[in-house]
């Protein structure tokens, strides 16, 4: 079975259903939503500026991880959940959806970062954990999350504008900006100014 | 009330932000970006109180690692709350999720300063002697249901009739 027609029987079931013509559960599930996140992204924000060495730099790593990751697993889980819940309700137009795909891309960033991390610089905490910082792959690792974790977050408030509903739409918005368009404008243009202005 | 937000929402400040397609987005961004620190920050200090994370800190340390976290978290999430009010006032003004909101921020904010005055110096420097009373512990929970609140609260603004029904103030603004 191909990936399109699952998603096509995640929007035909019964939950599907129920989330579209719920009155409150879309409200209720997209705040714990939001809540999920807010613990997921808070919680290692904590752990990667210990590993940069910019906070606790007095408590150990493996005290730190230990007493946050299963907070960050544990509403990652529900994150996931509700995060499913909301897909289901629209299944087909989010498959569609850019912002979607990439948040979903992010998250597998996010996953191989924390992968690496593990295999490499986690593996070796004990000669490095009382130290100020981690070494330099802990602390790329540790910035990249950041990064990751907030485009994460960008690109999920992007579905809900991209989608159609849950918006009032003004007349005259434009509301199918590009935004990877405006980004790579954006970019271009400051490229093209520190070309102009060391040249 | 309304007048004042259909004024508000023609101002062109109000109308760059509205008509700059990605700029409602990315504050909303921000906004929720600040949500985890604060509440995290919140709940770090909301769990030494009840003794579950950096038992070996006294609650000082832990106070001054991440206060400065919540209240300019806060400054920030004021900041850009006030920026989406600006841009979309009649939808903020004309919603009880956005009143009750404001009204349980206020609570939240005074509470944790009324929190943090109240603590005797013994609370904030030593460790193990010490222990917060079950009354505090219990206001540690409560305030993690309280901010909660306000994080539904904030995206239950975007539904309003959906959430209130009769009592949303959509209705009885557009009557």
């Amino acid at each position: 079975m191909d990936l399109i027609s699952i998603v096509q029987q995640v929007e035909s079931s019964p939950i599907g259903e129920w989330m579209r013509t719920s009155l409150k559960a879309m409200p209720v599930v997209e705040s714990i939503h939001v809540m999920a996140v807010a613990v997921v992204f808070g919680t290692i924000l904590i752990v990667d500026s210990r590993l940069l060495g910019l906070l606790d730099k007095r408590r150990p790593y493996s005290v730190i991880s230990a007493e946050l990751l299963p907070w960050t697993w544990a509403a990652f889980v529900v994150a996931v959940v509700t995060g499913l819940l909301m897909f289901s309700a629209n299944a087909t137009t989010y498959y569609e959806n850019t912002p979607f795909r990439l948040k979903m891309l992010a998250l597998v960033a996010a996953g191989l970062n924390m992968a690496v991390f593990h295999l490499f610089s986690a593996r070796h905490a004990a000669e490095w954990e009382f130290a100020k910082s981690a070494p330099l792959g802990g602390r790329i690792a540790a910035g990249l999350s950041i990064a990751i974790w907030t485009s994460v977050i960008f690109l999920g408030r992007w579905i809900g504008f991209t989608k159609g509903y849950d918006f009032a739409i003004p007349e005259d918005v434009e509301l199918d900006f590009d935004f990877l368009d405006i980004s790579f404008n954006y970019l271009r243009g400051m490229t093209e100014e520190l070309i102009a202005r060391v040249g | 009330m309304l007048q004042f937000a259909e004024w508000l929402q023609a101002t062109p400040f109000s109308v760059a932000i509205q008509s700059a397609g990605w700029a409602i987005p990315l504050i909303q961004s921000i906004h929720i970006l600040m949500i985890g620190v604060v509440f995290v920050s919140i709940l770090m200090v909301a769990l030494r109180v009840l003794e579950l994370v950096r038992v070996e800190q006294t609650f000082g340390d832990v106070w001054r690692r991440f206060a400065p976290w919540i209240w300019s978290g806060l400054v920030v999430m004021a900041v850009t709350g006030l920026l989406l009010v600006i841009a979309e006032p009649v939808r903020e003004f004309t919603s009880l999720s956005f009143w009750l909101k404001m009204a349980l921020i206020v609570v939240g904010i005074v509470g944790t300063i009324a929190f943090r005055r109240s603590l005797a110096p013994a609370a904030l420097t030593q460790h193990h002697e010490f222990e917060f009373s079950a009354a505090t512990k219990a206001g540690a929970v409560a305030t993690l249901g309280l901010w909660l609140a306000i994080i539904f609260l904030g995206r239950a603004i975007a539904y309003d009739v959906e959430v209130w029904g009769s009592l949303s103030l959509v209705a009885s603004f557009a009557g």
